[in-house]
């Protein structure tokens, strides 16, 4: 069998004791967009904080591209791009400076280059020369995403990318999503809350209760196998998302 | 930059403070030299003069002032990420924590770099224009590497600064612990050792007002040889009276290292680096481990 995009098996994290992940067992495809469902406090961060290695699961095993994310984390940490729930970057330097920054660490061979042709790729080169610390939150988010995905990763986990962006920000992402999947042919895990977006962007959904998979299937078999529900958010409902 | 500029300032002021008179005698030395010559003497004095010790006030800013600057610098490597939030995405890139360390230091040991290199010029200028003595290139040399010294205590520093603030759950708190520490290390550990020497219980020295020469001294001494140890256990330390140590005997502030080789200076001064060296590599070691186990993400699911 192919290696998944992202493929856990058993996963587990307790926080002093106060179990958060529970037997995650998941698989994603190449190619997916996987929209990561749950209330606050369900365990969806932790389980990003893994992908990301930036936390250690007390349990299980987690692998992106088939490498595992205690064991080969270097192998991991160049499939990936990450985008934060808050973007946090260098305020003093520009969205160049940053992205150049970024690429190098992440072992770009020209990474004035590749920051160049990220912010171009997302239209906003306009952005380039500007000082962080003056952007405003959509800005922010653009550069976000441009800092994740400088190195052209394979897997692209984006946590609650949503989060603070106004109606238009929230579509132009969704585009960038769409754009990312079609003409990069990159993998996206998604936390999210906005259940509208899911429903437009995601191929496959998964929902986590209290640390627990409950529900994994992609949205058309979901859609069929609640077809009294009039919308994603009556699904979610359904089938005990909520807290 | 401030600090940079103050560093420099204080340099060329210390220098200046040093040269009242230096200018004059150097003048009666070339006079007196002028005189031997023209009267057919083969065998001229020495010059006397030592111009390098001009800089021990600018040595000891360093010692000081400069350690402050590196646990701040330290300090501020950690402080900013934690509160910036950059940490998770330094950390989820494919470098090591051990890389990340090393990439820090470095960083530091350039500013530090630039800051030595400034204060030197600054003295060697001012030793010129000032004093009117230009150092030689053996000079010159034996001042590299003490400025080489004062960027691995510096560097030292910073570790500290870095160390003390990642550990610490409240940045502030590990601010407060670095300069706890400088403050044993750098003012109380060698002010026990020099007030507990003999020599310094009375102005001008306590074997001169004996009229005891070395032999005397070291006679004398020989019935103290515990005191000795101890006040000299106390020093050791004290890494920054190492860096002390080595950076005077380079720059010939204490007169006894005067007539040695750099060779023998070496020889002389090797305790005092192997002391700075490991001081240096633990506390970077120290920081390596530091990084590698800093948690980038809280207890929230």
């Amino acid at each position: 069998m192919d290696d998944a995009a992202i493929e856990l098996e058993k996963l587990s994290h307790t926080y002093d004791k106060d179990p958060v992940l529970k037997h995650l067992d998941l698989r994603i495809e190449h190619g997916e967009i996987f929209g990561f469902l749950g209330h606050n406090g369900a365990g969806k961060t932790t389980a990003i904080n893994i992908l990301t290695t930036l936390l250690v699961p007390t349990g299980g095993t987690a692998k992106v591209c088939g490498h595992d994310v205690v064991t080969a984390r270097r192998a991991v940490t160049r499939s990936i791009g990450y985008l934060p729930a808050e973007v946090r970057m260098y305020g003093h330097l520009t969205a160049l400076e940053n992205l150049e920054f970024l690429a190098t660490l992440s072992d770009v061979k020209k990474p004035r280059h590749a920051a160049k042709e990220t912010l171009d790729f997302l239209g906003c080169s306009d952005l380039a020369n500007r000082r962080l610390a003056t952007f405003s939150t959509g800005m922010r988010q653009r550069i976000g995403i441009a800092q994740a995905i400088v190195h052209r990763p394979d897997v692209l986990l984006l946590d609650e990318p949503t989060a603070g962006l106004d109606p238009l920000g929230v579509r132009q992402l969704r585009e960038t999503i769409l754009q990312l999947n079609q003409e990069l042919g990159m993998t996206i895990f998604m936390n999210t809350h906005l259940l509208s977006e899911v429903a437009k962007v995601c191929t496959s959904i998964g929902v986590l209760n209290h640390g627990e998979l409950i529900y994994k299937d992609t949205i058309e078999a979901t859609t069929r196998r609640f077809p009294d529900e009039a919308s994603l958010e009556d699904i979610y409902v359904t089938m005990g998302g909520a807290p | 930059m401030v600090l940079l500029v103050i560093l420099v300032v204080v340099t060329a002021a210390s220098v200046y403070i040093a040269t009242a008179g230096y200018a004059s005698k150097l003048a009666d030395y070339d006079a007196y030299r002028a005189a031997a010559q023209a009267s057919g003497l083969d065998r001229i004095a020495p010059s006397p003069m030592a111009p390098l010790s001009l800089l021990r006030g600018g040595l000891e800013y360093l010692e000081i002032i400069g350690a402050v600057i590196a646990i701040a610098l330290g300090y501020l490597s950690i402080a900013r990420e934690r509160a910036n939030r950059t940490i998770a995405l330094l950390q989820s890139r494919p470098v090591t924590g051990g890389e990340r360390a090393l990439g820090s230091f470095l960083g530091a040991l350039a500013v530090f770099a630039t800051l030595v290199t400034a204060t030197a010029l600054v003295g060697i200028l001012s030793i010129g224009l000032i004093a009117q003595d230009w150092i030689s290139p053996s000079e010159g040399f034996q001042l590299l590497l003490a400025y080489l010294a004062a960027l691995l205590y510096l560097g030292a520093f910073y570790c500290l600064g870095a160390i003390t603030t990642a550990r610490a759950r409240a940045s502030a708190n590990g601010l407060v612990v670095s300069l706890a520490i400088w403050l044993l290390v750098v003012l109380v550990l060698p002010q026990i050792g020099d007030t507990l020497d003999a020599d310094n219980q009375l102005p001008g020295g306590l074997f001169q007002a004996l009229t005891l020469d070395r032999d005397g001294e070291t006679s004398v001494m020989a019935h103290f040889t515990g005191y000795e140890k101890t006040r000299t256990l106390i020093e050791d330390t004290s890494f920054a009276k190492h860096f002390e140590r080595f950076a005077f005997a380079m720059t010939d502030v204490k007169d006894r290292y005067r007539p040695f080789t750099l060779g023998q200076l070496l020889r002389e001064t090797r305790t005092d680096i192997i002391w700075l060296l490991s001081a240096t590599v633990a506390l970077f070691l120290g920081l390596r481990r530091t990084y590698k186990h800093t948690p980038s993400t809280g207890g929230n699911s």
